[in-house]
Formats: C-alpha cells, structure tokens, sequence
C-alpha cells in the first residue's frame, strides 16, 4: 500500500478533520488518518463545546449542522467539602436564545460529523490506521508509516493533529522528548443514563436546555476539580488532576471519582442514574509555555499536539483553539501548495496567522494561570472556607452573632491564614 | 463504580501484541512509581512481597498517564495500540 497526496492529517479529531476540510474544500488531495475504528472514538472531554469561530466561518449553519447535545443556558460553580458545598448559579436569559454559548457534546458523534464532512469535501479518511513514523526522502518529510502495514502514504507535507502526546510532533524534533508532569492534566470521567424527564426536573430545565456545574474541593487536597454536564439522556460527571500533584498524592482517580460521586450533594443529584462507561484522557494544561515548536520543514503541528488548550481555572478550552489552528494549518499548507515550497519558510503563515488570532493572543494573556492555579489552598482551604463561611451566616441558633467581616475574617484566619489569602488574591488577580 | 469491572462499563477490542512495554527491572528500582496510583485504568501493580511490578494493557485507555508521569523511562515500547485495536468509546 503506497499512495501519494497533496497532504497527510495525522488524527482526525478537531484539529485534523478541519485542517483535512479546509485543504480539500480548496482542492488539495489530502489524506485524514485516524487510529480508530472511526474518528472520534479514541476521544473524550469534558463535555461542552463553545462557540466555534473557525467552523462557523466555514458553515454558515453550523449549529444546526453539526452533532450537537444541549445547548447551556445555567453554568455554576460548587465550592465543596466533604459534606457540604456552597454553590453559584448563572441563568442568562441570552444564554436561551441563539447564538448559543456552548453545547453538551459527545465526542465519538461530533469528532465523526466533523471528519465526515471532510470527506464530503473531498478528503481520504484512512481509519484503523497507526502512525508509526515520518519517512524522510533526501532530508525531506515525503511521508509516513503505518503501524502493522506495509508501504506508505506519501506527500511533501504532513499535519500533525495526533493528540496531546504527539509522537510526531517529538519524531520531527518539534517538541522536547519527555513531559513536566506539571505541565498535564488527566481527567476521569462517568456517562450516567438518566431519562430525559428526570434531568429536566431535578436541573430546572425545560426542551434542549442544559446545564453546566464545576467543582473545587472535591479532589481531596489534589489540584484540580471536578465537572457535571446534562447530556439529552445522561449526566458526565468527572474529575481532572494535575498529574504532578496526582502522582505524589499517592490517590488513584477512580477512589477520588467514587468519593465525589457519593459526596451527599453530588450523590443526589446522579441518584438513580447508571454508569454507562467510564473514560480517561490527558490535557496539555502548561498553557503558553507549553507549545512545542509549531513549524517544521515538511510538518506543522496543531491542536492538543501543539498544546494549544487554555485552562485558567474558570474556564477549560482546548476543541475551539484545536479547530482554529486546524483551520490556519489548511491555509498555510495550502498557501505553501500555491508556492511550491514545504520549507519551514514556506509553512510559516501558519505561526504568523495563529499568533494573530484568539488562540495565542488568549494563551499568552493567560500566561501566567497555569502557575496561580499550582496553590494547594485552592483545592482544599478555599472551599472550606467558603462553606464554613456561609454556614456561619446562615446558622441561628441564639448566640449573639459578630458582624460578617468578623465573621468571615474568623473563617479565613481558621482556614486560609491572611497573609496568604492577601498573596492568593495579588498572584490571582495578576493571572487574571 | 469498581475500577475492576472495567470491562462492564467500557468497550476494548484487544490485541494480542501489546503497545506498552515495560523494563520491570528498571520498575524495581524505581523510588517513586507514581504509575501504580496514577493509571485510571489500573494497569499497573505493585507487589511489596515479591517486589514486582505487573502490568496488564487490556483495560488501558490510551490516555498517557504512565507516559508522563514515569520518570524513569521504564517503557521499551510505549505507542498507541494498531488501528482498530484499542479503547473503544461509544458516546463518551
């Protein structure tokens, strides 16, 4: 098996389809190659995908479109111990009426609607196929390999879209050999059957509307936080870790998912629901400082291979800036076609147009999130505080109560010490 | 949910051949081995009395834990498993 295109697409996830989609709608020969039976079903996250820019400049009706879930109209944040939790709650009206802020989605639906659309543009989709490695032909990318299989597929420029452990991407010496376990993230995930009625009445939703929540305190002292999505017919609940603080906590994520999902508040809300499956995956959380050198001769590398995902705590975004540095790296590789030249020079627009867009300028303004979010408080003194916090207002008992700044400065002492809360405060705001 | 009834929960289609590899020796020397509570899928264990370490790849979720957080370098192979072969999300 040997076959020449204009272009290979390593992985055909968010990256990879758009980038496949963009090179093919301009005429490009190009091949998508994915591991997976079919795309999309190697992938999970989190669950909700915001707005798309990058795809919604390609399909002007995108949204009705693509394989979408609900669309969120009420996100809130949970401040949580281990038997209480202090919640808000944001419900916006516009957050009801199209364009929609974001979706509950599932992966191996929308990652496979995507790369299907590729295909209708024009594109090769390769499933059940491995990449094994880059073929060079005097000194030049002119290909790759598949594992198991014999030949090759052949093109003088590849699209690493292969994930966030991008072999690829460290084959072509674009990004270094090992990874700061301080730099990743894994999350955990339960989908939990629930009938449609059920989540509409216990979530306060009514037709397609759904909800989004996010956790802090419910890691037992590990970095990191928790999520719970209402699908149409099932909830996703998880837990994401940072892996340098998972690995010396000596915890393992499925004890830490069963402890939050028996939580006495988390274990209401999936009550007679059932585990339907069970799912893992990495993020590059190092934000900026993270990404790999995106342009090489013959290669660029883009999505979660190019760490391109913006986790500053309050939000997690990685399929949009995945989908738009796709998007960039058709254009590039097209404009390269037009030129004749694969040459890092040649490949370059696709650093030059990225950096102007939202997914770098967001990354480098966030610069500095990934370092405040390494603060233990956050994860256990915080919550702790917040709930004791408004426990003590809400608690009569016929005590003569103190003021709420004495009452609060009592639990922040207790909890969280002032001088540190003071720091916190400076190191979040300047992230921030 | 019982981490060892993965299978209940999670579909694989498994290959014979192995895609991690591992240098148990290099795993017995280890000071750390963050592998054993870090896999969501508990492909590793541990054992204090023989001071061995097993690994199984059939209910690996290709995630890449063991990849990074092993600062040994204990893999003789680590890739993701042949096309077909592997985790098999339905709706995650």
């Amino acid at each position: 098996m040997s076959k020449t295109y204009q272009a290979i697409v390593i992985g055909a996830g968010p990256a990879g389809s758009s980038a496949a989609l963009v090179m093919a709608r301009a005429g490009l020969d190009v091949a998508l190659v994915e591991r997976g039976s079919f795309p999309g079903e190697k992938n999970m996250f989190g669950g909700v995908l915001h707005r798309m820019p990058a795809l919604e400049e390609i399909f002007p009706d995108f949204w009705d479109r693509a394989a979408l879930g609900r669309h969120i109209i009420k996100k809130g944040v949970t401040f949580m111990t281990d038997d209480s939790s202090f919640s808000t709650v944001i419900e916006a009206g516009n957050f009801d009426t199209p364009p929609f802020n974001g979706y509950s989605i599932f992966r191996p639906r929308f990652d496979n609607w995507l790369a299907q659309e590729a295909v209708k543009a024009g594109a090769t989709l390769i499933t059940r196929a491995t990449v094994d490695d880059l073929v060079y032909k005097d000194g030049k990318i002119s290909g790759v390999t598949i594992v198991g299989r014999q030949g090759e597929l052949r093109a003088p420029v590849v699209i690493a879209a292969d994930g966030v452990l991008s072999f690829i991407a460290k084959k072509a010496g674009l990004r270094q050999p090992t990874f700061d376990p301080s730099q990743m993230a894994v999350g955990v995930k339960g989908l939990i059957d629930m009938p449609r009625e059920m989540i509409n009445d216990r979530f306060g939703l009514v037709r397609e509307q759904g909800f989004a929540n996010e956790f802090v305190g419910c890691t037992a002292g590990v970095r990191g936080g928790g999520f719970l999505y209402t699908n149409y017919d099932s909830l996703s609940i998880g837990l994401v870790f940072h892996l340098a603080s998972l690995r010396t906590s000596g915890k393992t994520p499925y004890d830490l998912l069963n402890t939050f999902m028996e939580q006495p508040q988390v274990a209401k809300m999936i009550c007679g629901g059932k585990l339907q499956e069970y799912s893992a995956h990495l993020i590059p959380e190092g934000g900026y400082d993270m990404i790999p050198e995106l342009v090489g001769d013959g290669i660029l590398v883009a999505g979660d291979a190019a760490a391109l995902c913006n986790a500053t705590g309050l939000n997690l975004e990685g399929i949009n800036l995945a989908s738009q540095s796709g998007v960039i790296a058709g254009k590039a590789v097209i404009e390269a076609h037009q030129n004749k030249d694969f040459s890092k020079r040649g490949l370059s627009a696709y650093k030059t147009l990225l950096d102007e867009s939202y997914v770098i300028k967001d990354l480098k303004m966030s610069r500095k999130a990934p370092h405040m979010l390494h603060n233990d408080r956050i994860y256990n003194e915080y919550p702790e505080l917040m709930c004791s916090f408004m426990e003590s207002i809400y608690r009569i008992n016929g005590a003569p109560k103190d003021n709420l700044t004495k009452l609060f400065l009592k639990s922040a002492k207790e909890k969280v010490g002032l001088g540190n809360m003071l720091a916190d405060g400076f190191s979040a705001w300047r992230a921030l | 949910m019982n981490i060892d009834e993965i299978f209940d929960y999670t579909s694989f289609t498994i290959d014979r051949e192995p895609h991690i590899v591992l240098d148990y020796d290099i795993c017995t020397g280890c000071d750390n081995r963050g592998c054993v509570n870090s896999c969501p899928a508990r492909c590793y264990t541990w054992s204090e009395e023989e001071k061995k370490m097993t690994f199984v790849h059939d209910g690996c979720l290709e995630c890449g834990t063991c990849y990074v957080v092993c600062h040994r370098n204990a893999f003789t192979r680590w890739r993701y498993p042949r096309g077909g072969f592997g985790v098999a999300y339905r709706m995650t």
